[in-house]
């Protein structure tokens, strides 16, 4: 990248995020020096509003690591206020894909040959752009379909800068601001995340994985990845089609129950996060499908996780006890689990559990994260100064939550005590 | 006069707060530091929790039922396959330190036993209008007045008390020193998932939700006259003081699991034999035996677990058998032996239950 285009984008960042730093503090100040009250709930309110808007206008316009970094703020409801989630996660789908050029030069370098040496076939426009990658669909020399992800140019560059420019900011933020969010921690995972997604050779290792894990599964699909002619930014699939997971006319018009199909899919994400301590941690709709013949396909294993020994049987344990009320259990689970009280109170977790289980539609946990109950939880934990929550069970909620939106899409509903047992 | 402290014998009726109620207990009963359901009586006899008024409200209903000439629902033992490993192969891989296998058999249990939770998910159709015979002053009638939430709570545990979940877990780690639990026991508990068979439902003329819940008791009925095969075996390993370092305590947690166990079974037992017993409307104003449809149930499951199950268990021990055994000085021996100690079982040829509509015959 150029240095000029460098300090271009240093500019932007370290502006906006002075603007949103005065934003909040200047009138809290001149409040203070006036004697006037402080603001209301609707003011601080409207404030995040503007703020998220501004904050995903500079994302679009900057792409790469921004988008990504607004995508992870998104996933964090118990960091964030409910505005920043809403518009941020605008992220998922709002970006436009690169020209076709491009994308041909980067094939042909990362595969050292030209396009028409590898492919009998490749369809120009994308099926489908995000922030690091766009795929299009080709077909390979010996008749196969593949879907090709590609890396978009320049992109290791653009977030190298991009993400020393935001630990800048933060370093400035937290030096300043007397009880800051914690946002370097996030911004610490956000970098491993980063390295990892970029990787294209880890995501196709990661996808075999996970179909090794459901090689025997009848009901699963997860496409090949075909790693002898892949490289590290250019990643070629075996290309699978189907219904949109969320699609119920069209399950319905293929003959499949959308009741089994959730069944399917929450067995799938049960037997990955609680059996297996591995999963793919990105089930939007654009990344699943069902085969005419019912079978759950799971796509882009870019955002994956591997999580700690003994987590999935410990979370097992805190749902349990969840569901029949039993509070000792229940903090024997969090503890097991890696919550922490930065007092040594336990009890904020009991406030907790019982505040999100407050949420569900029948007042008691059944086996369902609902995104409600899911929010619910993320908002008293943010609530709540003295509770550390494990950033995997964070991540795990949220992939619950997702799923329970599909489900209740479907008109079903997204439980895992039940997929774990077979009901 | 009735009240909930003083059952009543030959009563028929009884609300949801008196199915749950339990007795007085002069103890609790404490299984590995936690407190769990049911107690001890001044004589320091065991008490199952919730059993107070739903002992005798089950004997009432069953009693109704002969009086009226109807047959009780009899599971034949002989359809019970043998525990794998049987007592004396468990005891050999313990007495050689292989001890993955059995502490994987016990949390799964433990799980399972949990997870009969979900009973009190099961959706009860408004069954008045489903039979053409009265039904107050039966089980069937009290399935949603305390018997299911009764069977939940036992299985899973209630609020601060444990229920079997716990118990069998205290009863592992008491037997067993507190072992390291495999980490791949949800893997076993989730198994595979096979092709999907577009099947449909059994009884399209009855209502589906009938259907459904008379299904599923079948089924749960089966499993818990079945897991005595398992009691027992529990019973005889845990309290083996040649391989349990609490032959007393783990062993009585068995026993008073077991005994616990017993309203579940008869409770299932007076519904589905008052649901054979009658005439189940059909959804076109029509009427269909409920023998026809109780009795297919109960032979498609007996089938399904008389055929099936003894082999599964078997595949699942084998799986990872032998990697288990590399701890032991001589696995091929111990391999040999274990072999050895196997129980040749095969599966009676009919189930006891006529099937009409079954891809197999009775």
């Amino acid at each position: 990248m150029q240095l000029g285009t460098r300090i271009q984008r240093t500019i932007k960042v370290g502006w906006a995020s002075a603007v949103i730093w005065s934003s909040y503090k200047v009138p809290m100040w001149a409040r203070q020096l006036t004697g006037r009250p402080p603001r209301t709930d609707a003011e601080i309110n409207a404030l995040h509003e503007v703020t998220a808007k501004r904050i995903l206008a500079l994302a679009l316009d900057m792409r790469g690591v921004m988008i990504k970094m607004c995508q992870a703020l998104a996933t964090r409801s118990d960091v964030f206020p409910p505005e920043f989630i809403e518009h941020l996660k605008q992220c998922h789908d709002a970006v436009p894909p690169k020209p076709f050029e491009a994308v041909r030069a980067m094939v042909e370098s990362e595969l050292g040959k030209p396009m028409d040496a590898l492919f009998s076939e490749f369809d120009e426009t994308p099926l489908a752009s995000a922030s690091l990658a766009q795929v299009h669909r080709a077909r390979l020399l010996d008749g196969r379909e593949v879907a090709v992800k590609v890396q978009y140019p320049d992109i290791e560059d653009i977030i190298h800068t991009d993400l020393a420019n935001m630990r800048r900011v933060c370093r400035i933020y937290e030096f300043f601001d007397p009880q800051p969010l914690e946002l370097l921690p996030l911004l610490t995972e956000l970098t491993t995340h980063l390295r990892y997604e970029l990787d294209f050779v880890r995501e196709g290792e990661f996808g075999e994985k996970v179909r090794a894990l459901f090689a025997q599964d009848e009901q699963v699909k997860i496409p090949e990845s075909y790693g002898s002619i892949s490289s590290k930014r250019v990643l070629i699939m075996e290309l699978v089609t189907g219904i949109k997971i969320t699609d119920k006319a069209q399950i319905e018009a293929a003959g499949l129950d959308p009741h089994d199909v959730v069944q399917d899919l929450m067995y799938v994400y049960v037997r990955m996060i609680l059996a297996a301590g591995f999963f793919q941690a990105d089930p939007h709709p654009g990344n699943l499908f069902v085969t005419e013949d019912g079978k759950i396909v799971v796509l882009d294993f870019g955002l994956s996780k591997e999580l700690p020994d003994g987590f999935g049987l410990g979370l097992f344990e805190l749902m349990f006890s969840l569901m029949t009320f039993n509070e000792t259990a229940m903090l024997r689970a969090f503890n097991e689990l890696g919550f922490r009280s930065k007092t040594g109170d336990n009890t904020s977790f009991l406030l907790i559990a019982r505040r999100m289980v407050s949420r569900s539609s029948s007042g008691s946990f059944e086996g369902e994260f609902t995104e409600d109950m899911t929010n619910e939880l993320f908002d008293a934990i943010r609530e709540d100064p003295i509770a550390e929550v494990p950033s995997d069970f964070v991540l795990v909620a949220r992939v619950f939550a997702l799923l329970s939106g599909i489900a209740h899409t479907l008109g079903s509903r997204a439980n895992v005590l039940a997929a774990m047992s077979g009901a | 006069m009735s009240t909930a402290l003083e059952p009543e014998p030959g009563r028929l009726i009884f609300t949801n707060d008196e199915l749950l109620a339990n007795g007085d207990y002069a103890e609790p009963l404490i299984a590995n530091e936690v407190r769990c359901h049911g107690g001890f009586t001044e004589d320091g006899g065991y008490r199952s929790p919730r059993t107070l008024h739903r002992t005798p409200a089950i004997d009432a209903w069953q009693k109704q039922l002969a009086d009226d000439g109807h047959e009780l629902i009899d599971i034949a033992s002989s359809l019970v396959p043998p525990q794998h490993p049987n007592v004396p192969q468990a005891k050999l891989l313990l007495q050689h330190g292989v001890r993955e296998p059995i502490v994987r058999a016990l949390t799964i249990i433990s799980i399972v036993e949990g997870f009969g939770a979900m009973i009190r998910d099961v959706r009860v159709p408004k069954l008045d209008a489903l039979f053409v015979e009265d039904l107050a002053g039966t089980a069937l009638a009290h399935l949603r007045l305390g018997l299911f939430e009764a069977h939940a709570r036992d299985e899973s545990g209630y609020r601060d008390e444990g229920g079997h979940k716990q118990m069998w877990e205290a009863a592992r780690d008491e037997a067993l020193e507190n072992p390291k639990i495999p980490d791949d026991v949800l893997m076993r508990i989730m198994g595979r998932r096979q092709k999907r068979e577009k099947t449909g439902p059994i009884f399209p003329e009855i209502d589906p939700k009938l259907e459904r819940m008379l299904a599923f008791m079948s089924q749960v009925m089966v499993v818990e006259i079945f897991a005595r095969g398992t009691f027992e075996w529990g019973i005889d390993l845990l309290s083996d003081p040649e391989i349990s370092a609490s032959p007393k305590s783990a062993g009585d947690m068995v026993r008073f699991i077991q005994q616990d166990e017993t309203p579940h079974v008869e409770y299932l037992r007076a519904a589905l034999s008052e649901a054979r017993a009658r005439t189940i409307r059909t959804v076109d104003g029509k009427e269909i035996a409920g023998k026809i449809v109780v009795d297919e149930f109960l032979h498609r499951t007996l089938n399904g677990m008389t055929q099936n199950r003894q082999q599964e268990q078997r595949e699942d021990l084998r799986e990872n058998l032998i990697e288990a055994m590399k701890v032991a000085s001589n696995p091929k021996a111990l391999l040999e032996e274990f072999d050895s100690l196997d129980q040749a079982w095969e599966a009676p040829a009919g189930t006891g239950f006529t099937a009409t509509r079954s891809p197999v015959a009775a």
